[in-house]
């Protein structure tokens, strides 16, 4: 498993087959080849916007993606008026 | 292709920077029209920017329908701050690019008798919009580039348009751009006779979903000597913050298959502010009404989907995604639980600012076009209801590809000296060679997106904010001079921040200068209308670094609604909301 990420973002080596569609879906670059394995590592998880494309196009569903690994800079007002949700 | 030392140097008819539907569509176009065309994107295309993440919800004119009913809605809502002759051009544009949907069988929702299902989109009564998949639309309208020999360029972060003169602001004209290759930092310049900027919205990265739209062509054609118009409308609201996290297709899908919104108490809310169009009213009057329940004491809000229709659920496994949290394993569950959700409010341009365009997408720049979101959408003024900003991507596109094909064919390459090449490519690699700096680029991100603050305080501005929120962009500005990247991703994140901070320096900057509320622009310094800034607010570059305003009459050539005379003060209806003066709000 290549996992950077704490488990938020994963990919399963055991079925993914190199095909790189997931390094093309990322509108933000965090996936990238490595030359060395022919397999895609994430390379920026800093940057993942949770926007499930990855994961979406990925043929053998060997990505797999939560929420919480949101990079949302985005201050919240439930939490300025102290309200939780 | 030419060689120059360090350098690739490619000559194109058309070049098209950033590829969403507006850029797309202008590079099927022009390469319809026989021109060479080039279409770069700092991603992939059919996978980049606003359009794939788009909730797919496009305005959808049929045949049949009547477009001056179409078009007085438009108008009208857009308190007639519009180029009436863009309007028509809109809906009849839109007609004949629907069939191209139908046309590549990208999947569009349909009723058991297999017609198109149309509802009315949020912000209108009369207007319709539809229901489709937009990734299935980037991939197919990739697949439709590449068959008429366009060459897509992808992972190519284009960092300045070229100038014919070598000087910025330019006096002569747009040649092309400069950029380099993500993946191996090779500097690319493209001469091209045509230029057109499709580069999306002006968004903070790291606030919304669509984190690659950074305003990088608006800040580009700024520099350059382009106009941008009403940069103070560049603030507005969308629901995306809580919705992430329930993987929502987007706000407009789900009121549009019948989901309330209700407060703490389980109040429908949205009867108090607007109880025609409810959920579905202008999104500012929805984001306002939110604020004003949250300061009132009566948060969290919720979004109810227990009232939506069946297919609300079957249209998000065929049109969204099938592996949705909201269809499989999400605690409590949606269809009878209400979910939290939460407005943002900042800079989300969805053409109520940017370039301004003629009908034929021309900017103030010779040489330069634009389309999509980066441009002024002329056909609805302030106001964007679901699916006009999508229509207009592919409409303005399709114009700008057609104008910038046709002036090409008349058209030499302007000749661009050698020494500004290479003083652009050490301008553009530079922060790979410096020495570590304190700040990296993601602190600077970190720095503007503190800028948008909660709902509350974001929506509510005056002149001392708006001073605070400038210098920040201008100390973020001096900092990209400085600041080292560590690699090539970095440095595209460095580039990226230079263009936020341009383009929300500009909004701020067009803020101050607005001394009055309009639509959704509210000052609490200067709370009421004036009749006086109905008009174009123009902001350009002087040579000097100082920006210059303008007001513009809006045209007079094509009007088929007439405004009613202007009426002096008035709160504009966020300040009515936020003050609990919206009973006259309701009434009007």
């Amino acid at each position: 498993m290549s996992d950077p990420t704490g488990g938020k973002l994963t990919i399963n080596f055991d079925t993914c087959t190199g095909c790189s569609l997931c390094v093309l879906a990322c509108p933000v670059d965090v996936i990238r080849m490595d030359a060395a394995t022919a397999k895609p590592v994430i390379a920026y998880p800093r940057d993942c916007q949770v926007c499930y494309l990855c994961e979406d196009d990925c043929p053998t569903h060997s990505i797999s993606l939560s929420h919480d690994i949101s990079n949302s800079r985005r201050y919240s007002t439930y939490d300025e008026f102290g309200l939780k949700v | 292709m030419e060689r120059a030392a360090g350098m690739d140097v490619l000559e194109t008819d058309v070049l098209v920077i950033g590829g969403g539907f507006a850029g797309c569509w202008a590079a099927l176009r022009a390469a319809d029209l026989k021109a060479t065309v080039t279409l770069v994107d700092k991603a992939y295309v059919s996978r980049s920017g606003a359009s794939t993440m788009s909730g797919g919800i496009t305005t959808c004119p049929l045949d049949s329908d009547d477009l001056d009913t179409w078009a007085e809605e438009f108008i009208v809502r857009g308190s007639y701050m519009c180029d009436q002759r863009w309007t028509y051009q809109l809906l009849e544009g839109q007609r004949e690019r629907i069939k191209d949907y139908i046309r590549w069988n990208v999947p569009i929702s349909r009723t058991a008798d297999g017609s198109i299902r149309r509802f009315a989109s949020r912000g209108m009564v009369n207007v319709r919009g539809m229901q489709y998949q937009p990734k299935v639309a980037m991939r197919e309208l990739r697949r439709q580039i590449t068959a008429r020999g366009g060459r897509i360029l992808d992972r190519l972060f284009i960092t300045e348009l070229l100038t014919a003169d070598g000087e910025w602001p330019t006096r002569a004209g747009i040649a092309g751009a400069v950029g380099f290759d993500v993946y191996t930092g090779r500097f690319v310049v493209i001469k091209a006779k045509r230029t057109i900027v499709s580069t999306g919205m002006i968004a903070m990265k790291g606030t919304h979903r669509v984190d690659n739209d950074c305003g990088d062509g608006a800040a580009m054609a700024f520099r350059a000597g382009g106009r941008l118009v009403d940069m103070e409308f560049t603030f507005g609201g969308t629901f995306n913050v809580l919705m992430k996290k329930f993987d929502f297709p987007s706000y407009n899908v789900a009121v549009a298959h019948g989901a309330r919104l209700i407060n703490a108490h389980g109040e429908r809310f949205m009867q108090q502010y607007d109880p025609e169009r409810l959920e579905r009213s202008e999104l500012s009057h929805v984001v306002a009404a939110f604020a004003k329940e949250i300061v009132d004491g009566r948060g969290p809000v919720y979004v109810d989907l227990r009232h939506v229709d069946d297919s609300y659920w079957t249209d998000i496994a065929k049109l969204h995604r099938g592996g949705s949290i909201l269809l499989t394993d999400h605690v409590p569950d949606p269809k009878t639980n209400p979910l939290p959700i939460e407005p943002t409010w900042g800079l989300w341009a969805s053409g109520r600012s940017g370039l301004q365009i003629d009908l034929g997408g021309r900017t103030n720049l010779f040489g330069l076009l634009a389309a999509g979101s980066v441009a002024k959408n002329d056909a609805t003024g302030t106001h964007a209801s679901a699916g006009s900003p999508t229509a207009f991507c592919k409409v303005s596109g399709w114009h700008a590809g057609q104008t910038a094909a046709t002036e090409a064919r008349e058209s030499q390459h302007p000749a661009v000296a050698t020494d500004v090449l290479t003083m652009l490519r050490e301008q553009a690699l530079a922060p790979l060679y410096r020495q570590p700096t304190r700040q990296a680029a993601d602190d600077l991100h970190d720095d503007l997106a503190r800028l948008e603050a909660s709902v509350v305080n974001g929506m509510i501005l005056n002149a001392e904010k708006l001073a605070r929120m400038l210098a920040t962009t201008e100390a973020v500005t001096v900092a990209t001079e400085l600041c080292r990247a560590d690699d090539l991703h970095d440095l595209v994140k460095l580039h990226e921040a230079r263009n936020v901070a341009a383009c929300s320096g500009v909004v701020y900057r067009s803020a101050l200068d607005r001394t009055e509320s309009r639509e959704q622009f509210f000052r609490e310094d200067f709370p009421m209308t004036e009749p006086s800034w109905f008009c174009w607010h123009g902001a350009t570059l002087r040579r000097d670094g100082k920006v210059i305003f303008d007001r513009q009459d809006f045209p007079t050539e094509g009007v088929r609604f007439v405004p009613p005379p202007p009426e002096a003060g008035g709160l504009g209806p966020i300040g009515a909301i936020i003050r609990g003066e919206h009973a006259a709000l309701v009434q009007a």
